[in-house]
């Protein structure tokens, strides 16, 4: 049996609930835009008799089917665990492709192919300048020309290993600062997962929390691919390719043990990575991903691979015009001299050209120092350099082009997903406002309620007997 | 039932990205337009770029064939126009020769002015003998020097082909040795000449027409070797043909491959602006009313 009173109540829990939607609903609205917030929804629950039979219970008559009120349920965070992790790997695979393709892309500009400044059309340039001196091989002109476009084929084949250099040197700067980034992140996460771990045996709200944590779980995964895994009381887990990261409110230290020294430079091995936590230390499988991955992948496979292939190319043309060169003879009648010295097994960096005057081009084939030509002439037919140069371009050309168009389609992949996880956790202003509004009229009812309750006691205690 | 929720976030960051989208197809089809090139980097196009790159090599391949074979043919000529003069004055010296042998007993002072022309026309076959072409001797092989022959006659240059090459794997000699024109040292056509200077001075018609028969021989020598200069030329003046021809048609495939289709790519660009004044036209329609608007 309920008092006279207990309407009064049931208006106060609908005005509290009503509070409650309201501030839910301008919590929404304030993080509308923000980074990572997760839409909440508050879910009323109508206080009624038990739904358990209990010892004491008994029929509570007429009034006792009504019921009492209303209460905050709970405030949900509308995410789904399912597509956080969908999200979380197609957005590693995303910025894996990125950094790759724009790594490779500018050191496809710097190659200048095709066109009239690369090392195609140097070597082009130099084929002609011996035919030149083919023609005229007593002209000082046509011998000085030769040296000329030979240090210009020189010039052009080095400013592209240099601009390997540079990429890789940058690339290497980079990893060191994702390094530390990834540290950081993973620093954060432990810490957040202690909190989320306490805010859950404490009963407190933590879908701050939670935001925080999914939202350094995709940096994580952007960063070095690292895999999440929920865990007891609301934690993730990250996993670097199987080696463990982030293991509750435990982090470890992700490190460089080689690949890139402490300030950035070359150390000659393959990258590889461990991870310390506490005293132990694991290593971890080659194969990251993220962005991380692409700069490992870049700095041990792509871009020495090109510079091996250019050395190869540089080794090719130079052992050519070399074995001719040494056979011919200058215009005083000397043999032997090779026109190209470079280092072995690093070409197209120690390339130069070893031949100091135009009177040591050995343009001829007969001793003596006579003007004969056909040396140079022979110099001057296109050997296999050119091919296996244009090869070459055409191959990263082909990888470039993939891997750009491997970039868009995933791009492709990760809005879709993105906009699938905005769909449900994503806040509209419409249904915002409507919300607002429901609750804003259910607070008016509410307090209409109490006015009828109001007055109805002001009857019964005022009027009654009163027969005036 | 299974709602599509669309959020504001969602549209702005659609807008945005179609916005940046069309930009990025603007930017490209404005790249085409302004470097008048589809291919601006490899990959672009690979394909195109591996034809582009061995367009460029070939062009630049012909157009030195075609100066090489310029080069020859100024060889060639120069050398024409030598042996031209040179059978003129060999004639002439027969023709000097003969007169002495007919009018046997001319006397000797005529026969003494003959055999001075003879001379004369000895000094002048060797300066002929010894036309150069660049600064170097035409007749004279490979040599370093400049001159073939001495002045008294005898071959000093070096034997050696001079050749130019005008096509792939095509070398044209373009030089000619001089013992090939005139003889051997000791047999040659400046020794005939001396004997008949010498026969006609003393008047021994037997040595005379020993030399005007040996200058007959010459004469053959000499007209042979410049129909063969001439077939020569001929073959080079048709490589070039060929070497320009390709040009051309290799300078046409290359603007095929690598030049921007201007007309396609005017096109392009209308519809790009188009498409990208519509995406920022309707977006600046959504991004604007809410349910706010209409609440009072």
């Amino acid at each position: 049996m309920s008092g006279s009173l207990s309407s009064l109540n049931t208006a106060l829990t609908a005005l509290r609930f009503n509070r409650v939607a309201l501030d839910v609903a301008s919590n929404n609205i304030a993080n509308a835009s923000t980074e990572g917030y997760t839409r909440r929804r508050v879910i009323g629950e109508s206080i009624g008799t038990s739904a358990v039979p209990a010892l004491w219970s008994r029929y509570a008559g007429p009034e006792g089917l009504v019921g009492r009120g209303v209460t905050v349920g709970s405030v949900d965070r509308m995410s789904d665990p399912f597509l956080d992790a969908r999200s979380r790997r197609e957005h590693a695979a995303q910025s894996y492709l990125d950094v790759r393709a724009t790594s490779m892309s500018r050191v496809e500009s710097g190659m200048g192919e095709p066109g009239d400044s690369g090392v195609a059309a140097a070597l082009t340039a130099f084929r002609s300048s011996w035919h030149d001196t083919a023609n005229d091989p007593g002209s000082a002109a046509a011998r000085g020309q030769v040296l000329a476009r030979g240090q210009a084929l020189v010039d052009a084949v080095r400013a592209q290993a240099v601009a390997l250099d540079a990429e890789a040197g940058d690339q290497r700067g980079r990893l060191l600062g994702a390094v530390n980034e990834i540290n950081t992140a993973a620093a954060e996460l432990a810490a957040t997962n202690k909190a989320i771990a306490g805010a859950s045996l404490d009963g407190v709200d933590g879908s701050g929390l939670l935001d925080r944590r999914d939202q350094l779980a995709t940096r994580l995964a952007e960063l070095v691919g690292g895999q999440a895994s929920p865990g007891a009381n609301g934690v993730l887990d990250v996993s670097v390719n199987g080696a463990a990261l982030v293991s509750g409110s435990v982090a470890g230290r992700l490190a460089l043990t080689g690949g890139v020294t402490s300030s950035g430079a070359d150390d000659g091995v393959p990258v590889t990575y461990a991870i310390t936590t506490g005293t132990s230390a694991t290593a971890v499988p080659p194969g990251v991903g993220g962005s991380v991955g692409a700069i490992t992948d870049l700095l041990t496979t792509t871009l020495p691979a090109y510079a091996e292939g250019l050395s190869a190319v540089v080794t090719t043309l130079a052992d050519e015009v070399n074995s001719l060169h040494a056979s011919g003879y200058d215009l005083v009648g000397t043999t032997g001299r090779a026109f190209f010295s470079f280092t072995a097994g690093d070409a197209a960096r120690t390339l130069e050209v070893a031949v100091r005057s135009g009177d040591e081009i050995a343009a001829s084939a007969l001793p003596g120092g006579v003007l004969d030509g056909s040396r140079a002439a022979a110099m001057a037919a296109t050997g296999q350099s050119e091919d296996a140069y244009r090869r070459l371009v055409t191959g990263f050309g082909t990888e470039v082009a993939s891997v750009k168009r491997l970039a868009s389609t995933q791009q492709l992949l990760t809005t879709q997903v993105d906009s699938a996880r905005e769909q449900l956790a994503g806040v509209n202003l419409d249904e915002e406002m409507v919300s607002m509004l429901s609750a804003q009229r259910a607070y008016e009812a509410a307090a209409r309620v109490m006015t009828v309750v109001d007055s109805v006691l002001d009857t019964l205690i005022n009027r009654t007997g009163s027969l005036r | 039932m299974s709602t599509f929720r669309v959020t504001q976030k969602m549209l702005a960051g659609q807008s945005v990205a179609s916005l940046q989208t069309g930009l990025e197809r603007l930017a490209k089809v404005q790249e085409q337009l302004s470097t008048g090139r589809v291919i601006n980097r490899p990959s672009d196009s690979p394909v195109g770029a591996l034809s582009a790159m061995r367009f460029r090599e070939a062009i630049s391949t012909q157009e030195q064939y075609s100066r090489n074979a310029d080069n020859g043919v100024g060889w060639l000529s120069t050398i024409d126009t030598s042996l031209g003069s040179m059978s003129d004055g060999v004639r002439r010296a027969r023709e000097l020769g003969l007169q002495g042998a007919s009018t046997g007993s001319s006397s000797s002072a005529a026969r003494a002015a003959l055999a001075a022309e003879v001379d004369q026309l000895r000094e002048s076959l060797i300066s002929q003998a010894n036309t150069s072409y660049l600064g170097r001797p035409v007749l004279g092989g490979v040599t370093a020097g400049s001159t073939a022959f001495d002045a008294g006659g005898a071959y000093v240059g070096t034997p050696g082909a001079v050749e130019r090459t005008v096509g792939d794997g095509v070398r044209v000699r373009v030089d000619l040795t001089g013992t090939d024109v005139v003889g051997v040292n000791g047999a040659s056509l400046f020794d005939d000449l001396d004997n008949l200077s010498a026969a006609l001075v003393a008047g021994d018609s037997a040595a005379m027409r020993a030399a005007l028969s040996s200058l007959e021989g010459r004469l053959n020598t000499i007209v042979a070797a410049r129909a063969t200069v001439g077939a020569t030329q001929n073959r080079i003046e048709a490589a070039a043909q060929k070497a320009s021809d390709a040009m051309v048609s290799l300078g046409s495939s290359l603007s095929e491959v690598e030049n921007t289709d201007l007309p396609k790519a005017i096109v392009d660009l209308k519809l790009q602006e188009v498409a990208y004044q519509a995406a920022l036209a309707s977006t600046a329609r959504v991004m604007q009313p809410s349910l706010v608007d209409f609440l009072r």
